[in-house]
């Protein structure tokens, strides 16, 4: 009898082109169709950060930290700006504390659409990537003219933000939205009702309430599958105790669930910003910030666009960071993959980790399968393996 | 197209080459490879290819074997395990190739100087024809980027640096 | 709920198996636990579905001091309960919480590839985030790991 036969393939997600070779990451083993176990290996965008981190002082951390990942960098500036103030006892003034929450939502948009863009084009809808892509262009422009950059904002500063909200940039800012929530209608139309889209997303890597509350999950995927779990709500920060959002949540948990759950947070988060921008408190940007934090230790958590970002901070009252440790969304979720999609057909797995959204920052996309008793034919080819992926998909 | 056959009439290698650099110019290929980076610089190097930049129109075309590219276009600080591979994707790519570094990483470990898991900047590891700073840098700076390396080829300024 | 109620029902499921128990800060308990007794607390939370586990950070306090410590923070809504296990910096043995908790695999290959901290009986004891011919150990969170600094890079120009 044949021993275990190793094949190759590529799964199809993430903006990087799919044909970047990268060495194996995530291993399968298979029998027959069926997933009987999975592990994972990291490390291609391991940079050490962490110990970076404890070689700068505080403000420079903050712009190192920023750069965890391209499509999060507000999220991650403002979880350790707000841990390291509270750490120091300094309180940001609330209009600070609502420009960040604008630029939160802001991120959000932006990261979903582009998220609904890319799970797009791995569906085979490459019009619907470039459609969420244009679109997505609106929310980069206010980005830009608000902070005057597209991506890595660097608004944040210990104790504030850097750039403030003048009455031009409200009105960029509300007509973008309006454009983006006409927008936005269209884009649940088709995740709702279009045959094709939903023949390759209704039923597709389901995960039940139970499993993904088990597995701990967290984000728009595990609010899909009917867990009530969102930092926004259960643990308010910055000024959505006074602007809050609704959580968003399906029971389907299947992709088309995680499809809808996100496009529906889109619409939440443009009503918080367009209140935010109606009601913003009058105030200064920012406060002063001690070169030395007292010593202490903090837990900083808030609801990134893939799920809750956890921090812990500790300072022994120097002016480097003893010790910041991140834990991104992605590896919460990598977790529970790994873990649930043992009993499920290999075919669903593709759409499985595209529908956690993965951040690449963290994951490399290549895939062993180890498959028991196989004849050793030869792996699929790139394009073989494109092309089986959209019958993979399929219920 | 490798290199011009010799001992072919001179007229013919004048010829040749300039249909070479002219394929060059016109429909140069794209190889993108990311060694480490945080995905900003990825992230505008695919918008480039969405509907307001398109930089398809300029005949760039991105694809994915580094066998059939004539540009790589790099982000990233490069990590220590990316190093390796970003020297094979290097060697694949035939003769003559070009290599163009993404990103304030990619030019010289931008943030990530000095930590312990990154080599700091693509040029220690593979010859680099143009830098793109920035972080991340704008799409239409990319696209500048590489339209000034290929009008560069134009003039014959660029010195191809073989492996 | 509210945060306050959460916490003390989580003291109440371990408070027993537990040693010190302190308040860093509003939201937050830490319960101090010995090796041998982790596994009987995360047991206890994990029975009761309390909360999910969030992370697990590797903390070396310094040379002077000699400890590490593994923390493993449950959250439930806004409540953040963290379990502190103090181990000595040679020979740090935890006993690992897969068996509880399957998808602590990636939190556990973690601390052990960046603080040496052995954590016993875990399925997967690969590294995570470091490449196999890093070299072996060589813990780069601890404090002793000193960053090298980059050599003078040599002069570089771009293409003539």
């Amino acid at each position: 009898m044949t021993g275990p036969h190793v094949e190759k393939f590529i799964v199809p997600i993430g903006p990087q082109h799919p044909a970047l070779k990268e060495p194996a990451h995530f291993e399968f083993s298979v029998d027959g169709e069926t997933v009987t176990s999975a592990s994972v290996r990291f490390g291609y965008v391991h940079r050490g950060l962490e110990k970076g981190a404890e070689n700068r002082n505080w403000a420079q951390a903050l712009y190192l930290l920023e750069r965890v990942c391209g499509i999060c960098s507000h999220a991650h500036s403002t979880v350790y700006a707000l841990g390291v103030e509270r750490l120091a006892g300094v309180s940001a003034p609330p209009r600070a504390q609502a420009i960040r929450q604008i630029l939160l939502e802001l991120e959000r948009i932006h990261s979903h659409m582009l998220w609904v863009g890319v799970a797009a084009h791995e569906a085979g809808y490459d019009t619907l990537f470039m459609y969420s892509w244009r679109d997505r262009e609106t929310v980069m422009d206010i980005l830009e003219s608000f902070t005057g950059n597209r991506v890595n904002y660097s608004a944040n500063v210990l104790g504030g933000v850097k750039y403030d909200l003048g009455p031009a940039q409200a009105d960029s800012i509300l007509s973008g939205l309006d454009y983006l929530e006409k927008r936005l209608h269209y884009y649940l139309n088709v995740v709702n009702n279009d045959e094709s889209f939903l023949g390759r997303t209704r039923g597709v890597g389901t995960m039940t309430t139970e499993e993904a509350e088990n597995l701990g999950a967290i984000g728009p995927v595990v609010r899909a599958s009917g867990v009530h779990r969102d930092l926004r709500v259960d643990a308010p920060y910055l000024m959505y105790a006074d602007f809050p959002v609704t959580m968003i949540t399906a029971t389907a948990g299947d992709l088309q669930a995680r499809f809808v759950v996100r496009i529906q947070e889109l619409f939440e988060s443009t009503r918080n910003i367009r209140a935010l921008v109606e009601h913003l408190p009058e105030g200064e940007l920012s406060v002063r910030f001690p070169r030395k934090v007292r010593a202490g230790e903090t837990v900083s958590r808030i609801e990134a666009p893939r799920g809750g970002l956890f921090y812990f901070i500790k300072s022994d009252g120097s002016e480097n960071p003893f010790r910041v440790k991140v834990r991104t969304p992605s590896l919460r979720n990598f977790m529970s993959v790994i873990v649930g999609v043992v009993g499920h057909q290999l075919a669903d797995v593709p759409m499985i980790l595209a529908g956690i959204d993965p951040c690449f920052s963290c994951n490399d996309r290549t895939v062993i399968v180890h498959r028991e008793g196989s004849d050793g034919s030869a792996p699929p080819s790139e394009s073989d393996s494109r092309k089986d992926s959209s019958s993979w998909s399929k219920p | 197209m490798s290199d011009v056959p010799a001992g072919l009439p001179k007229a013919w290698t004048k010829m040749l080459e300039g249909l070479k650099t002219w394929s060059r110019i016109y429909s140069p290929w794209a190889i993108h490879f990311n060694s480490g980076s945080c995905n900003g610089c990825d992230i505008e190097i695919l918008a480039t290819l969405t509907p307001r930049y398109d930089v398809e129109r300029f005949g760039i075309k991105l694809q994915g074997s580094p066998r059939h590219a004539d540009v790589l276009i790099c982000t990233g600080p490069v990590t220590l395990q990316a190093r390796d591979r970003l020297k094979r994707v290097y060697d694949q790519m035939p003769d003559p190739k070009f290599v163009i570094a993404v990103g304030s990483c990619a030019t010289s470990g931008g943030v990530f100087q000095g930590c312990y898991n990154v080599v700091g900047g693509i040029d220690q590891v593979i010859p680099v024809n143009a830098f793109i700073p920035g972080c991340p840098p704008r799409p239409e700076a990319i696209i500048d980027g590489v339209v000034k390396l290929l009008r560069s080829l134009q003039v014959k300024k660029v010195t191809e640096k073989t492996g | 709920m509210t945060t306050e109620t959460l916490l003390e029902e989580a003291v109440q499921l371990i408070g027993d198996k537990a040693g010190g128990q302190s308040v860093p800060e509003p939201g937050r308990i830490d319960l101090t636990v010995e090796p041998a007794r982790l596994l009987e607390c995360v047991n206890a939370l994990t029975t009761a579905h309390w909360g999910y586990l969030s992370a697990i950070t590797g903390l070396d306090l310094g040379p002077q001091d000699g400890h590490l410590e593994a923390l493993y923070h449950f959250c439930q809504k806004a409540a953040v309960l963290t379990l502190r296990v103090s181990l000595p910096r040679d020979g740090a043995v935890v006993p690992s919480v897969c068996g509880l908790i399957p998808s602590a695999t990636l939190f556990e290959r973690e601390l052990m590839e960046m603080f040496g901290i052995v954590c016993e009986g875990t399925p997967d004891p690969r590294r995570l985030f470091l490449s196999d011919d890093w070299p072996q150990g060589v813990y780069p969170l601890r404090k002793d790991f000193i960053v090298p600094v980059p050599a003078n890079r040599p002069e570089k120009g771009t293409a003539e």
